[in-house]
Order: C-alpha cells, then structure tokens, then sequence
C-alpha cells in the first residue's frame, strides 16, 4: 500500500511540475507605451501600462513590478510598485505601473541635475507566483542618460536702454538646452545686484522650452539708474509646476 | 550434488524473466520521460544543462531499476531498493540547489523558489526509503524464520 501511495503521489507531483512548467510558457506580458504627466502634489508622473495575459493552467498570484532609480551615489532618486493579487487563468489584465519623480527633492541632494547631464541607473525586479506554490522572481539593473533641463545655461552681454530719469531697461540673453525628457515650461526671474550688493533691478519671462531642443531668449529688467555700478551679479531663480530652484548666482562685469 | 538439465532450464527462465521484467520497467519509465519532457522542454532554454541534469537523473535510475529487478529474491535488491531512494533524495537536493534556482541571463537575474516542490518531494523520497528499508527488515526476518535442515 505505500509504495502504491508513494507511486501515486510521484506521479501526481511529476504531473503537477511539468503542467505548471506548460503554463509559464502561456503566460504573456506586454508593456505600453510609457507617459508622462504631473501629479497634484507637483511631482513628475511616469506611467506604463502592463498587460499581463494568462492563457496557461493555473491562476498567477502576488504578481509584483517594482523599479528603483538611483544616482551614481546610490541615493535613491524614484520608486514605484504595482501589485496584481491575482490573475486567474485564461484571465487578461491591464494594470498602470505609476513611479513619481520628486524633482524638488532630487535637486536638494544634486543641483548638478538641472545643469549637467548624467547616469542613473534604474533597477527593475519582477516577480509571480505560479499556482500558489512556485514563487518566479526576475531583476534586473540598466543605466539611462539623465539630460539636464537647463544644459549648458547662460546669460548673454545685457544691453542697456536708458527708460526714463531714474530707470534703465536691461535686457539679459538667456540660453540653454533642454535635455531632459519634459518640457520645461515655467517661469524665470532675475534679480540684478550691484557691486556693494544692493538690489538694484528685477525681471522675469515666461518660458516654453521643449525636451531635447535648444532655446533661447530675453528677461527684460527695469533697473535704478542711481544704483548701477559697472560691476555686480544676477540672481537667477527658476520656478516650474513640478520644482523651484535659485538663487543661480552669476557675475557681471 | 550435479545440476540437472531442469535446474539450468529453470534458472535460464528465471534471469530471463527478470531480465524481461526490468527491461519493461526500463522502458516504461523511459516512456514516461520522453512524454515529460515535450511538456518540460522549455526550461532547458532557461536553465543551462538542465536536459543534462534530467538525463542523468533517468540513466541512474533506470540502471538501479535493472540492477534491482536482476539482484530480486536476494538481499542485494532490498540493497539497490534503498540506494534507489537515497538517490532520488540526494540529486534531487544537489540538483535543485536546496530548492532556490538562482540563474544569471547577460544582466538578468532570475530565481526559481521551488523549496515546496523540494520538500514534498523529498517527503515523498523519505516515503520510498522507510517502505524499502521495511521491506529489507521484513526479508531478514523472513530469511531467519526459515527452519534450517
């Protein structure tokens, strides 16, 4: 009787192995297009649809994608999971893997971000478990170019027009290259100082810059003519939806 | 004493029908490999010598069920019956690496957890070892109660 029983159980476990071994081969993943978008909480939104199809013979449960972003440094930048519980056989489910992206906070550990290109490297683990008893698990790490939204950012020679008595308008070139994977649209104000540090004229534009393309364009300043020295330096701050950033302290003169 | 013509003749059929038992046996589970496999092969694209790992699994096997029909009515069958079980039990640990398949693919890491799949197997091995080991006790026992002329 126990080698029957024993027999039976073989066969039944042999069975069991090869069947859910079938299945895994049935089971299809597919991943959508990836967008972006802003959350309520100004933070930068990177969605992508998962379709997950399970055409074998057994129910997937705890299906589970989780990416990390970090830095060279190893800080971590951006994190998101998506959790299926279960999906049942012949079963097709669509679910959004969502990761947001703190840009404030990432620029508090680096400024170097907004200005500089660079690497980070995103790591992506995946797991599910087939037919309640086989726990599968994949990861996986890869590095991305991180293009810096303001790239090679600077002020032009100001041009000085004399507005009326006491003011002089100033006109300040800007330019810069948007690397980053969004556009940069927001709002850039420049704050002149003199030599002896006094505020002495102030200026901001409203600015549309497209992901991976140049631009270039003027802040206007309305500035004391009693103040002005040949020498000093602009306060740049830089204000968008999803970050705040500045003083930018340049020289002139 | 001289063997009789009978008793070759008889001994001849003897092997010969253990030969031809152990011969079925051999293919039968041969057979039951082969259909296993068109269901299992697609593992062997993930995990490297994985065929290697099943068939030397079967060879093993399939040779101590030869060796165990031939050596049957002898102590050396309860003998194979035993290292039969303890083979299954040993490669099945050695092979799945204590039941976590850790596999490295260019930058991807996949791991198998088939630690449930281990145990009730090696449950199941443990199973086969007390019955042969039974049987082993059952045959010396026999084996002494025989009255000695």
């Amino acid at each position: 009787m126990i080698g029957l029983a024993t027999t039976f159980f073989w066969i039944f476990l042999i069975a069991f192995i090869a069947t859910a071994v079938y299945s895994a081969k049935d089971l299809q993943f597919m991943f959508g297009e990836p967008q972006l978008g802003i959350t309520g909480d100004n933070k930068l939104l990177f969605s992508m649809p998962i379709t997950i199809i399970n055409n074998g013979l057994y129910n997937i449960d705890s299906f589970s994608l989780r990416t990390r972003i970090k830095d060279k440094d190893g800080h971590t930048l951006a994190r998101g999971t998506t959790i299926i519980p279960i999906i049942r056989k012949g079963e097709e489910v669509t679910a959004t893997h969502n990761m947001t992206i703190d840009v404030n906070s990432v620029l508090q550990k680096n400024q170097n971000y907004l200005f500089n290109d660079t690497e980070v490297t995103i790591y992506e683990t995946g797991s599910i478990g087939i037919a309640h008893i086989i726990p599968v698990q994949a990861s996986t790490n890869f590095t991305m170019p991180w293009g810096a939204p303001l790239y090679n950012f600077a002020l032009g020679p100001s041009q000085y027009t004399p507005f009326n008595y006491t003011h002089a308008r100033v006109v300040v070139p800007i330019s810069f290259e948007n690397h980053a994977f969004f556009d940069f649209n927001g709002n850039i104000r420049i704050d002149m100082y003199n030599s002896t540090d006094v505020l002495v004229g102030e200026g901001q534009t409203n600015i549309e810059a497209w992901h991976d393309s140049p631009y270039y364009g003027n802040v206007e300043l309305l500035v004391q003519t009693a103040g002005m020295t040949g020498s000093g330096h602009f306060e740049v701050y830089f204000q968008t939806s999803f970050f705040d950033y500045g003083p930018m302290v340049i020289p002139y003169g | 004493m001289v063997e009789t013509n009978n008793d070759v003749k008889k001994k001849l059929r003897k092997i010969s029908f253990k030969a031809l038992k152990a011969t079925i046996k051999a293919v039968l589970i041969y057979a039951v490999y082969f259909i296993l496999w068109t269901f299992i092969a697609p593992i062997s694209q993930i995990i490297p010598n994985f065929q290697l790992m099943v068939e030397t699994f079967v060879t093993v096997y399939i040779a101590l069920i030869i060796v165990e029909e031939l050596t049957s009515g002898t102590i050396f069958h309860y003998f194979f019956n035993v290292a039969k079980a303890l083979f299954v039990i040993g490669y099945l640990i050695a092979s799945l690496q204590g039941g976590i398949f850790n596999i490295t693919v260019e930058n991807m890491s996949l791991v198998i957890d088939l630690r449930i799949i281990l145990t009730i197997a090696t449950l199941l091995g443990l199973l086969g070892l007390a019955k042969s080991v039974l049987q082993t006790i059952n045959y010396m026992s026999e084996k002494a109660e025989l009255p000695t002329i």
